[in-house]
């Protein structure tokens, strides 16, 4: 290894190694110094910036570090950038309404931060068992940040999630013995090389399955409406936008493996009854958590169409993950600026949202029209380059599916605008009432939050070319 | 530099700039917001005006063309130009714009700054989608025009504004989801066959495409577009839609977006897919014919007059596809004139009801009668619309009827029998219902004392009147401009005349 190289990996692991730091930081420290308890937020959030200063765009190189388990390139370098931004974007939501009891904050932060670590891991990992560690890593905290306020909904849900998650964590395990039997080796480079006999499949569509839970893919989503329900609203942020970008990232790797057969199949058949099933089952929500938590699955199906794009799908979906990301975080942010209990607002709640409240109902009008794909929004750029790929690929009937859901999905994003903008509050005089209570005080750090997504989500698409170009070079590293 | 010194991409760009300016004025100062809205919309008509003294009427090629590169990679770039076909769409987006500005000052009391927003980025996109010579340009600006006519019909809207609202928004974007997949498709298609990303139309048109990709590709096109014309039966959305928006939006919704279907047509379905154009083109000229006796006879039957009017455009729209789909000359130059006379009477039509309903509150065409006693300046305006819009020769809407009827009539002598029955009806319809309206005795008391039309209606109707005469009299300014285009469009249909000729050889 060069020197530059030994220095770029140098300055890059610090990234992972800062955010355990901060997490036992987060952990420890206000024990012993009284000062600090209640800044857990502000390290972490400190933490977390630092990191990103030394996720600098890599050379142009590929450095397979610790024999081959981390792989750093300028792929992992975008997608670390990724993770640490979503990091930050929840942690600001958490200051600005803390998610966990003030005696649990400490937990808070570094469940939170042990998962983001857990995350960049996953989606650097240069062979299965790293992979599979590192959703471990990231899912066993996040079991615990779902239910951490105890409140019934909250542990019901942590408790759902938990089961599923240990049965997709059990069929991985499984799935990764058989191909530890079958390999000499469980990098992805070598899974490529060998020939697939049945058992093999049968390893791969364990892994598959396993990973196909962390992304939602139907029908291993039954976890993900009761989860973002019951889950902190900041929890549930990150779930959608950072956890489902784990999986992506693995699924594709073990996408790409095969240029045919019967993973191809079961990937197309996947897609295409995620799409259907989740925008169809999204129509009838009525709670707004539940309702992002369908389109997030409605968003892993289309996702999943551009696995079959190739190079320009890959391209498309690391395009794809930040938008989507911006949308949900945002939407989400406007969810937790509004919600009076743990459940969250349903719909017929932010009736008269656009007078008490314009700007907040003008960003949440943005996210809902960038989740159904309505241009000039980012969300149809996402979605353009997501099927143009699958298009030139030969699968067009599987992009055809797709763009008709997403003509039904426009109904229950529309349903939100139609709360907000054309529905006059339950009773003349009273509006919504925000947490605080107050409805015309600032959002603080939450508002924030939602200012800066909405202007992603607006200006994301009609400028798509730098992110774009960002995506396709760090594309090119796969 | 380049986006703000071609007087398309002006076009475009200003109503947005506009838009996003009246964000920064505060919501109270109402004469301010609309100050700028009209001075904005003014300004485009100027800068369109500009356009026309530019334009090279003898030239069938695109002119004002510009070409920036937008997304290279996918081959998008902003593409925009002219032809006379979507100069005189642009011109009569860029004429009607500050008329429903007028006609909205009195009209929109709630939330104006938005409405004021929703309008100049509706222009914007209005005329985005027929400036664009890239199909991503045309399909973003065609799809983005859906945000704010949404808000325009669901939040100024009348009592069943939210049904409608959704309604227009879903019936156009499942229209035209299809179309998006097929976008993708030929785009491949084309890079398959040439190695080149390209979303620009001249450069597909020229693709070389199977039968039967050409089929299917004109269908998911044509479903797009037969949606938004509205075609029989995809026409649902539109009485609701017509009914709901406020007068504005109503004016804009006659006046252009129903063009856009059509020109949809013109610009991509047919050249793009000639050959699967000449199998469906009967059939969609049936549809219109269906669609003029079946609209002539809903209308009939109306009470309302919003909603006879809305019907009337199905059946104007009609006539319009069957000369489009007749691929004559004379007939298709006749249905662009139409469209645009379609619009101007049409428009007049919705600001002349919208005129009564802020006076009366009440379209029903029973709570009115004698009106030419109390109104007579509305009741002279309400007659030479009504006259136009029922074809009186002399006034536009004859010019463009007759061009069609008898250039269809070598195509489809029984379709276009059958339209005239329908410009019977509606001169039945409309007369009855003017008379029903204007004359008579005054038989209820509120009408008593309704106010003659003020300064301000008068401002945005006589411009209308002036047009109305104006291409009566005088179509051949507007005929000389239209025919190159339509020419290059009958042109294009006819590229797989050959092959066709042959596969009919073969049976």
């Amino acid at each position: 290894m060069t020197d530059p190289a030994a220095a770029y990996a140098a300055s890059a692991l610090a990234g992972p190694l800062l955010l355990i730091l901060a997490a036992f930081a987060c952990l420890l420290l206000p024990l012993f110094f009284r000062p600090l308890r209640g800044s857990q937020g502000l390290i972490a959030f400190g933490a977390v910036l630092t990191a990103l200063t030394f996720t600098r765009r890599a050379p142009s190189a590929e450095f397979a570090l610790f024999s081959g388990a981390l792989l750093l390139s300028p792929l992992s370098a975008y997608l670390w950038a990724f993770v640490l931004g979503v990091l930050a974007l929840v942690i600001t939501l958490s200051i600005s309404r803390p998610a966990a009891p003030d005696e649990n904050r400490g937990e808070y932060y570094f469940l939170l931060l042990t998962a983001g670590t857990g995350l960049m891991v996953l989606v650097a990992a240069g062979d299965l068992f790293t992979a599979f560690i590192a959703l471990e890593l990231l899912s066993l905290p996040v079991y615990a940040l779902a239910g951490i306020r105890r409140s019934k909904p909250g542990l019901e849900a942590a408790y759902k999630y938990f089961m599923l998650g240990t049965f997709g964590s059990a069929m991985t395990v499984m799935g990764i013995a058989v191909l530890n039997a079958l390999y000499p080796s469980l990098a992805f480079s070598t899974l490529k090389a060998g020939a697939a006999g049945p058992l093999a499949l049968a390893g791969f569509l364990l892994v598959i399955s396993g990973f196909a839970f962390k992304t939602a893919l139907v029908p291993f989503h039954m976890w993900v409406p009761d989860a973002y329900e019951g889950a902190p609203t900041q929890i549930s942020a990150f779930m959608g936008a950072a956890l489902k970008a784990g999986g992506v990232i693995v699924l594709w790797r073990l996408f790409s493996l095969f240029d045919g057969g019967p993973v191809r199949e079961i990937f197309w058949c996947l897609a295409a009854v995620t799409v259907v099933t989740a925008n169809l089952a999204a129509l009838a929500q009525n709670g707004l958590k539940r309702l992002l938590a369908y389109s997030s699955v409605a968003h892993a199906g289309y996702i999943a169409v551009a696995f079959f794009g190739g190079q320009r799908g890959f391209e498309a979906i690391l395009y794809y993950l930040p938008v989507y990301a911006m949308a949900t975080i945002g939407a989400f942010a406007v969810t937790l600026a509004l919600e009076k209990d743990d459940k969250g607002p349903r719909i017929e709640d932010l009736a008269g949202l656009a007078r008490s409240r314009p700007w907040l109902a003008f960003a949440m009008s943005s996210f809902m029209f960038s989740l159904a794909g309505v241009p000039p929004l980012a969300g149809f750029f996402a979605k353009f380059f997501a099927f143009t790929g699958a298009v030139n690929s030969g699968y067009t009937g599987l992009v055809v599916i797709a763009v008709i859901m997403s003509a039904v999905s426009m109904y229950y994003y529309l349903r939100v605008t139609v709360a907000m903008y054309m529905t006059p509050p339950p009773d003349p005089g009273a509006v919504v009432q925000p947490a605080g209570g107050d409805t015309t005080g600032p959002l603080g750090a939450a508002g924030l939050v939602v200012g800066l997504m909405a202007a992603g989500v607006i200006l994301a698409g009609v400028f798509s070319r730098p992110l774009l170009a960002l995506a396709a070079e760090a594309a090119r590293w796969f | 530099m380049e986006l703000l010194t071609n007087p398309l991409s002006l076009l475009i760009i200003l109503p947005a700039a506009a838009g996003l300016a009246l964000l920064a004025v505060p919501r109270e100062k109402t004469s301010a917001l609309k100050g700028i809205s009209l001075s904005a919309a003014i300004l485009v008509f100027l800068v369109s005006l500009k356009l026309y003294a530019g334009f090279e009427p003898a030239s069938a090629a695109m002119q004002f063309q510009l070409d920036k590169p937008w997304l290279p990679g996918y081959g998008v770039s902003y593409a925009l130009g002219v032809d006379g076909i979507s100069l005189l769409m642009i011109m009569l987006t860029a004429f009607l714009m500050p008329l429903a500005l007028l006609a909205s000052f009195s009209y929109i009391k709630e939330a104006q700054r938005a409405y004021y927003i929703c309008l100049m980025f509706l222009e914007a996109s209005m005329i985005g989608v027929f400036a664009a010579l890239d199909i991503f340009v045309f399909y973003l600006f065609w799809e983005g025009m859906l945000i704010p006519m949404y808000f325009l019909i669901g939040v100024w809207g009348g009592p069943r504004r939210v049904y409608a609202a959704l309604k227009f928004f879903i019936y156009t974007m499942a229209g035209s989801v299809l179309m998006l997949a097929g976008i993708l498709w030929i785009v491949s298609a084309h890079h398959a066959a040439s190695g080149v990303w390209t979303f620009s139309m001249p450069a597909l048109y020229a693709g070389a495409l199977t039968r039967e990709a050409q089929f299917w590709l004109f269908s998911a096109f044509a479903l797009a577009f037969a949606v938004k014309v509205p075609l029989f039966p995809f026409h649902t959305w539109l009485p609701d839609a017509h009914v709901e928006a406020p007068t504005a939006g109503s004016v804009l919704l006659a006046g252009v977006l129903l063009k856009m279907g059509v020109y949809g047509y013109l610009r991509l379905a047919v050249p793009l897919f000639p050959q699967a154009a000449l199998i469906f083109a009967p059939w969609l000229a049936g549809l219109g014919v269906v669609g003029v006796i079946y609209g002539s006879l809903v209308a009939w039957s109306q009470r309302d007059m919003k909603k006879m009017v809305a019907y009337s455009s199905v059946a104007h729209l009609g006539i319009v596809m069957l000369g489009i789909m007749s691929f004559e000359p004379s007939a298709v130059a006749g249905a662009v004139l139409e469209m645009a006379n379609h619009g101007l009477s049409t428009g007049a039509l919705f600001l002349l009801v919208g005129i009564l309903y802020e006076r009366r509150h009440t379209r029903m065409i029973e709570d009115y009668g004698g009106l030419a006693k109390v109104m007579p300046g509305f009741a002279a305006v309400f007659m030479i619309v009504t006259l136009s819009s029922v074809g009186l020769p002399g006034l536009n809407g004859f010019v463009g009827e007759v061009l069609v009827l008898f250039g269809s009539f070598k195509v489809y002598p029984w379709l276009a029998g059958a339209a005239v029955s329908g410009v019977i009806l509606s001169a039945v319809y409309m007369l009855g219902m003017y008379q029903q309206v204007v004359f008579g005795p005054l038989r209820h008391t509120e009408n008593k004392v309704l106010p003659d039309l003020n300064a301000r209606e008068w401002l945005y109707l006589l411009p209308i009147l002036a047009f109305i005469v104006l291409i009566g009299v005088w179509p051949g300014p507007f005929i000389k401009r239209i025919m190159p285009a339509a020419n290059s469009y009958i042109a294009l249909s006819r590229q797989a005349a050959p092959a066709a000729a042959a596969v009919e050889a073969l049976k």
